[in-house]
């Protein structure tokens, strides 16, 4: 089986059309296990449950925004070392600068496509197939 | 002439570009061909916006970038709104555009209405008005507070997809019809 076909992905993302079009990406590249947040709170609940291999947020959503998912993932002992990426727009510098500090693993700036989806992905966890 | 006509602050969207404001006096406009424009809002909190967009063809784009490039430009829009103390399942939006501004070549607005259509049904935004598809251009005008909008049709040259400066948009001779929304 390959990496990609392993390996456990959550997305949280609060505008479903982008959860939906960040999954058709990730099904693409061969990721079948697929799981969903729509903000940073409940992202929190899943991943103290049932951790995932991986973790693609937002940055701008309700409750816990995506600096704050990744302060609290960082900081629970379980979880602390789940490779995240973060998505952003154009022009977050701030933004950009507040997660390295925070650990996150690498960006991807909407919008994104595929290969981007690909790079960002391999970059982390080595060769997809 | 009505009251939005002589909104004190008139903002022009083009192409790629959203705008968020609060301010009852604030009347957003634009032009539009085969692209659509977005007119989203919060009455309650008395917060609304316009973007305008084209998605891109099918050309050197892979599956799916079309459409995230749309959703991006949606989002911005909508985050735009929270921000300024919009709630998610209070808003409302009206679509105007994707007309059909050639013939023989695929029909790129069509795609971008049914693109805006179904991106609101996805997000449960309540559509409240809507003025797709045609053949003509159309000038909007949208007062974001009030949630008012105008359409008039266009006849003469066709809007092109570029930008166009807003002294330009001024001599676009309208056909007369006026529509509210």
């Amino acid at each position: 089986m390959s990496i990609a076909a392993q390996l456990r992905v959550l997305i949280v993302d609060d505008t479903s059309t982008s959860r939906m079009l960040i999954r058709d990406g990730l099904e693409e590249l061969g990721v079948r296990n697929i799981f969903f947040a729509g903000d940073g709170e409940q992202a929190l609940q899943f991943m103290m449950s049932t951790p995932a291999h991986l973790v693609i947020s937002d940055f701008n959503m309700p409750k816990l925004d995506g600096l704050g998912l990744l302060k609290a993932i960082r900081g629970y002992n379980p979880t602390k070392k789940v490779p995240f990426i973060m998505l952003t727009g154009r022009g977050d510098k701030e933004v950009l600068e507040n997660a390295i500090k925070l650990g996150v693993n690498n960006f991807l700036t909407k919008p994104f496509t595929v290969p981007a989806l690909k790079k960002a992905l391999e970059a982390i966890i080595g060769k997809l197939s | 002439m009505t009251a939005m006509s002589h909104g004190r602050n008139r903002v022009h969207i083009i192409q790629g570009e959203y705008r968020v404001v609060d301010d009852p006096d604030t009347v957003l406009a634009t032009v539009l061909g085969s692209c659509v424009a977005a007119c989203l809002r919060d009455a309650e909190a008395g917060v609304g916006g316009m973007n305008h967009f084209l998605l891109p063809g099918d050309m050197g784009a892979g599956r799916g970038d079309a459409e995230r490039y749309g959703v991006h430009l949606m989002e911005l829009l909508v985050n735009g709104l929270l921000k300024k103390g919009a709630r998610r399942d209070r808003l409302e939006g009206k679509l105007f555009g994707g007309a059909r501004m050639m013939e023989g070549l695929s029909d790129i607005g069509a795609k971008n209405a049914a693109f805006a259509k179904r991106f609101l049904q996805n997000e449960g935004i309540r559509l409240v008005a809507e003025d797709l598809g045609g053949d003509r251009g159309r000038r909007i005008e949208y007062s974001p507070v009030s949630g008012r909008a105008r359409q008039s049709l266009l006849s003469g040259p066709t809007p092109t997809v570029a930008p166009t400066p807003p002294a330009a948009i001024s001599r676009l001779p309208a056909a007369g019809s006026l529509e509210l929304f």
